[in-house]
């Protein structure tokens, strides 16, 4: 019986040679052409980077910053009573004996 | 020509290229085409070769600029290959349609033999190449596309780890998980078929 290991690298050995030994094929002549027709179809190259590229930038460093802050600004909100300005004065003029500041509040 | 001056001659030509001279360009293709395509082969079917070749070289031009003068230009446009090679696997892993077996028993007396045999005379005289080549490419196939790259680069053609991450831009840890993983499954992939 074969070690493992010996199988492993005996396996590493067969698919290595055969990963080396791609097809030995050229690129034809027309590609050369082909590939400077596309290079002179884009044109000269702008030496500063475009304002889409430096705004692309611009978003990615500040995107940790902004999920940050959404974060913070969801744990602190969710941390208050959603109830409108006009429900808080409906409330204390419906019960204004029962209902006492403190006891809206929490405290 | 050294390397030193041949990095200095590189720079030169990108920087009449980025002046406006579209034409100069001609000559970096011309001096690197062997060397893309070479890369090129390794990672990609032969019948994709020119596209993703082509595609190299557009990506090449459309980058100079960022091309920093005290970098190795060969070093970087080997870079800017391996990443496209691998935004190649990256696509058609989204397509991608896999045969249920394309391999037949043939291939699996093969590997069994191969693999069990020390001697590489005996592999050559098996006339063997094409079904290695297709063994590996089924295995391959069923591999996600980082995990080839990785396994491709470092198991395959045995780069180090250090030099694998810098190629595809990830940390050497991604690397070095990522690669005994792949190797991992690879061994899995083929020894199931056994």
């Amino acid at each position: 019986m074969t070690p493992i290991k010996h199988e492993d690298e005996a396996l590493r050995q067969v698919l290595r040679r055969a990963y080396q030994e791609r097809e030995k094929g050229e690129v034809t002549d027309q590609w050369q052409e082909e590939v400077m027709r596309r290079i002179r179809e884009l044109g000269e190259i702008q030496a500063s980077p475009s304002f889409l590229a430096m705004f692309e930038q611009l978003v990615w460093r500040l995107a940790p910053v902004t999920c940050l802050l959404i974060l913070g600004l969801t744990l602190l909100l969710s941390s208050f009573d959603f109830i409108s300005g006009y429900d808080v004065i409906q409330l204390l003029m419906n019960s204004t004996e029962e209902i006492t500041l403190n006891q809206f509040f929490g405290l | 020509m050294d390397t030193d001056s041949h990095s200095s001659a590189d720079a030169e030509v990108v920087d009449q290229i980025v002046s406006g001279d579209v034409n100069a360009f001609e000559i970096l293709l011309k001096r690197y085409e062997g060397h893309v395509v070479r890369i090129v082969k390794k990672h990609i079917p032969f019948d994709k070769v020119e596209e993703v070749a082509q595609d190299v070289f557009i990506r090449i031009y459309q980058s100079l600029p960022n091309f920093k003068r005290d970098d190795s230009f060969k070093q970087w446009l080997s870079t800017i290959t391996i990443r496209t090679c691998y935004d190649f696997w990256r696509k058609h892993y989204r397509y991608r349609e896999i045969p249920v077996s394309s391999l037949s028993e043939k291939h699996q007396v093969w590997l069994e033999e191969a693999t069990a045999t020390k001697s590489s005379q005996s592999f050559d005289e098996r006339d063997s190449q094409k079904k290695a080549r297709e063994i590996l490419d089924w295995a391959l196939d069923r591999l996600s596309p980082e995990d080839r790259m990785v396994l491709e680069l470092v198991y395959l053609e045995g780069y180090a780890v250090k030099e694998a991450a810098s190629l595809l831009g990830w940390s050497t840890v991604n690397v070095k998980v990522r690669s005994f993983r792949a190797r991992k499954k690879l061994h899995k992939l083929i020894k199931e078929m056994l």
